[in-house]
């Protein structure tokens, strides 16, 4: 009827979406992980460089390392070399690690170590190729085989995608004697290669070699060639054994190009060995690393951004509002009564220091205790300011007392009242004697049994993992805790405990 | 659970009025907070009241300081008997009731005697906030003690009957006698003990009553019935309700007054946030009268009419009144 005016169901709606929309476009776009369990590949890969130096002679070695400007994202990398200088240069999309030494004998091992992970890359670069090559000049037989091969791939094919793998499938058509002679006898992928690429120039469609690692956890592995076309739009690669299209997830560009993998200088009977180990990681703390080291950054405006030491801190203050919203709910729906409005979510930060079993006996062998003084006081006739001052100090004697027989009897939890649980305790034993005086002893004891419940149920949910990381992680979530709240606001149905305190009414 | 949900709904259909919908409803929709001081402290509520020449108890003085209280014996003069309030005091508490003097020392209603300097304590400790809400600096209020009418002999422990009747923009929407037990210690808090007798808005008889959330039709002290007691000069107390509104503006409160035995009706205090149980008392809802009264306001505001507050009691009476005896 009347609930909700206009004004406030849009602000609700607003505050509703806004929430969602932000955590949903942190879990879904941003891929931040829900839970704190969640664990992501993380790669290492070793490429293992080993030669014979030639002696007196200097030492020059170059390799290619990863470009790195794909779905992964390096976290570590790391060149491990004795006595030789490491440079890193860019060439063509492609990176070159070069180590050199001015002497160097005997058998020489280089290492290439690249920690990687596939999540939370950066912004895709644009992609940029060739669209047009010249014909690689043919003579004779060739020309002709060539010529006879073309002819049904142009009729198969509608644009340059179908065109190259229709391509590749015939040059894999072993019986085809125009392929055969193409192939001169070698049949190996590299040369396979070569011939596709003659195919594909005569037609004038670019072509470029790929040489990739697949992320598994076989032992040893050596690159596997690919080939790539651009489309003028976007890269298209194709596997030259069979023609299949499309990097598969688990492959990662090594480089690309016609050169050899490593070049040596000054050394024989060079090899690589790769060695690929896969192992997880707690996915948040992965995000956190690749912020480290990427130019990403949709965890620095998070509360991930700030110091670690202040990151504890807000983990409790950000709880805080769902302990609001439990004493929320007990009071406003349940009916249960409590002491002030937010005291029981103080006692329940408190519980954090002494532990809920052991904070529940404390806060009532010290609150029984310190009402019995003030009501002892309250025979004095003491004015209210000094009568604080003396309850506040009976409290400090009194938990220093705890204290000290609880460790003398060997039980550690005594130590744990801190400075902030005290000041609470003597707020508690004061309004809880105001309540006593005002509307009797009944009352004030219903009234602290409450704030214990409400405490300790605010305690529970203020303490769960997951929902710590969950509202951490995901601070929008509060957006929605307020859409709730602001609903309270306007909320007119029966507390549960009215249901019984008019139960009178049904007795006709 | 299922059992929950149908008294859920019957309570709905009985118009029952709870703490959630009285908040957002009445007293935040109709209860400005910048006017609550005026209820809240006894003083402000008096002074408005003398202005409005609303009838309340005579105030013979205020004490505010401590250098003051030498000033007590010029407000007492000779009178025999009165009455020390804190001004900002809640639950009665800190409230001192001097019957009669005895030999120079006071006597209380209770018997004690007690010399000036006592008196004088206790008035030291209103000043410091004893008594007060939160702890504050209060004042202290010297005023007329009433006697009550000897028409509640038969029906109250001790202490002073007072009515409470619950007003909506100055239309009277429900009232209750309320009786002190020796469980409340003579005082007229339903929360303390005391008894809620359901009172009709048009006679002014007593219906039966709620004792600690129940039903009950006899005074437990006295055991005599509480029902069919005909409260005298009942239009009066409505009209002294009704013009509350005027007094203090504030939308929904509940006023509370005592029928002294010489000076009649007169107005003790106003509640801005009056309690429910007035509902089991007179074992009707609030909600089903107070929406009545505002489908009243609607209508009245569409022809641009404002009623006096003798038109606002005819028209709940005439709406609300003439209960039908229960079995």
């Amino acid at each position: 009827m009347r609930a909700l005016t206009l004004h406030l169901k849009i602000l609700i709606l607003l505050l509703v979406a806004l929430g969602v929309g932000i955590t949903a476009y942190q879990i879904f776009v941003l891929g931040i992980p829900v839970t704190a369990d969640e664990t992501d590949d993380l790669w290492n890969i070793d490429a293992k460089v080993e030669f014979v130096a030639s002696p007196r002679e200097p030492v020059k070695v170059q390799m290619f390392v990863p470009p790195l400007n794909q779905e992964f994202v390096s976290l570590n990398e790391s060149f491990i070399s004795n006595n030789y200088g490491v440079s890193i240069n860019r060439v063509d999309g492609n990176r070159r690690v070069t180590w050199s030494a001015r002497r160097a004998s005997g058998r020489q091992t280089l290492y290439y170590r690249l920690v990687l992970t596939k999540r939370y890359s950066g912004e895709q670069t644009k992609a940029e190729g060739p669209i047009f090559r010249d014909s690689i000049p043919l003579e004779g037989p060739e020309k002709i085989a060539a010529e006879a091969l073309l002819s049904p791939i142009r009729q198969h094919s509608a644009d340059v995608e179908t065109f190259i793998s229709e391509a590749i499938k015939r040059v894999n058509n072993a019986n085809d004697d125009n392929v055969r002679l193409l192939l001169g006898g070698d049949a190996s992928i590299a040369n396979r290669a070569r011939v596709i690429e003659i195919l594909l120039s005569i037609a004038h469609v670019p072509m470029e070699r790929v040489h990739t690692i697949q992320l598994t956890d076989e032992q040893i592995q050596t690159p596997e060639l690919w080939l790539r076309s651009f489309n003028g739009d976007r890269w298209l690669y194709f596997n030259p054994a069979n023609g299949d299209q499309g990097l598969p997830a688990d492959r990662l560009v090594w480089w690309t190009g016609d050169e050899p993998l490593l070049a040596v200088e000054g050394g024989k009977d060079a090899r690589v060995e790769f060695t690929l180990s896969n192992s997880e990681m707690n996915a948040i703390r992965l995000a956190q690393l690749t912020d480290e080291n990427t130019e990403a950054d949709f965890l620095e405006y998070s509360l991930y951004g700030l110091p670690l030491s202040t990151q504890q801190t807000y983990q409790i203050m950000i709880m805080i509002p769902i302990g609001v919203l439990v004493i929320l709910i007990l009071r406003n729906l349940v009916g249960i009564q409590t002491l002030g409005t937010f005291t029981p979510v103080l006692i329940a930060l408190a519980f954090r220091e002494t532990q809920l079993g052991f904070g529940i006996v404390l806060f009532t062998v010290i609150t029984a205790l310190g009402l019995s003084l003030r009501s002892y006081l309250e025979h004095l006739k003491l004015q209210m300011l000094p009568r604080l001052s003396v309850v506040l100090t009976f409290v400090v004697v009194l938990i220093a007392v705890i204290s000290l027989f609880s460790h003398k009897l060997g039980l550690e939890r005594g130590l744990s009242v801190a400075l902030f649980p005290m000041v609470i305790l003597t707020m508690t034993i004061e309004r809880l004697s105001i309540t006593w005086e005002e509307r009797g002893g009944g009352h004030a004891f219903k009234v602290a049994v409450g704030t214990i419940i409400a405490a300790s149920l605010a305690h529970v949910l203020m303490n769960i993992p997951e929902l710590v990381y969950f509202i951490f992680t995901f601070p929008s979530v509060l957006l929605i805790l307020v859409g709730f709240m602001l609903a309270m606001g306007r909320y007119r149905g029966y507390r549960l405990t009215e249901l019984f305190r008019f139960k009178a009414f049904l007795k006709d | 659970m299922f059992g929950l949900i149908k008294t859920w709904k019957a309570l709905e259909a009985k118009g029952i009025m709870g703490i959630n919908r009285r908040n957002a409803d009445y007293v935040l929709k109709y209860n400005k907070r910048s006017l609550y001081p005026i209820v809240d402290d006894k003083i402000i509520t008096k002074e408005r009241a003398v202005e409005a020449g609303i009838h309340v108890p005579e105030m013979y003085g205020i004490i505010e300081t401590e250098q003051e209280i030498g000033k007590l014996r010029e407000i007492i003069k000779d009178r025999q008997d009165f009455v020390i309030k804190p001004a900002q005091g809640a639950g009665g508490d800190g409230i001192l009731v001097i019957a009669d003097r005895f030999e120079g020392r006071y006597k209380t209603v209770s018997g004690r005697i007690i010399s000036h300097d006592e008196i004088e304590h206790q008035i030291s400790n209103i000043l410091t906030g004893l008594y007060s809400l939160g702890g504050l600096r209060d004042r202290a209020l010297i005023e007329y003690r009433v006697t009550p009418d000897p028409i509640f002999k038969s029906i109250s422990y001790e202490g002073v009957p007072d009515i409470r009747i619950i007003v909506l923009m100055g239309y009277p929407v429900m009232a209750m006698l309320r009786l002190p037990t020796r469980q409340s210690n003579g005082k007229a808090n339903l929360h303390q003990g005391a008894i809620g007798v359901g009172v009709d808005l048009a006679t002014g008889i007593t219906l039966r009553g709620t004792w600690l959330n129940n039903k009950i039709s006899k005074h437990p002290d006295t055991t005599n019935a509480v029902d069919g007691v005909q409260l005298p000069n009942w239009d009066g107390f409505m009209k002294l309700a009704a013009g509350c509104y005027e007094l203090c503006g504030l939308g929904y409160i509940g006023v509370d007054m005592v029928l002294d035995q010489d000076k009649g009706p007169l107005i003790l205090e106003l509640n801005a946030r009056p309690g429910l149980n007035i509902q089991i008392a007179n074992d009707t809802g609030l909600t089903l009268r107070t929406h009545a009264i505002e489908a009243r306001l609607e209508e009245l505001k569409a022809r641009g009419i404002q009623e006096t507050a003798d038109e606002r009691v005819r028209f709940s009476q005439e709406l609300f009144g003439h209960v039908p005896p229960r079995d």
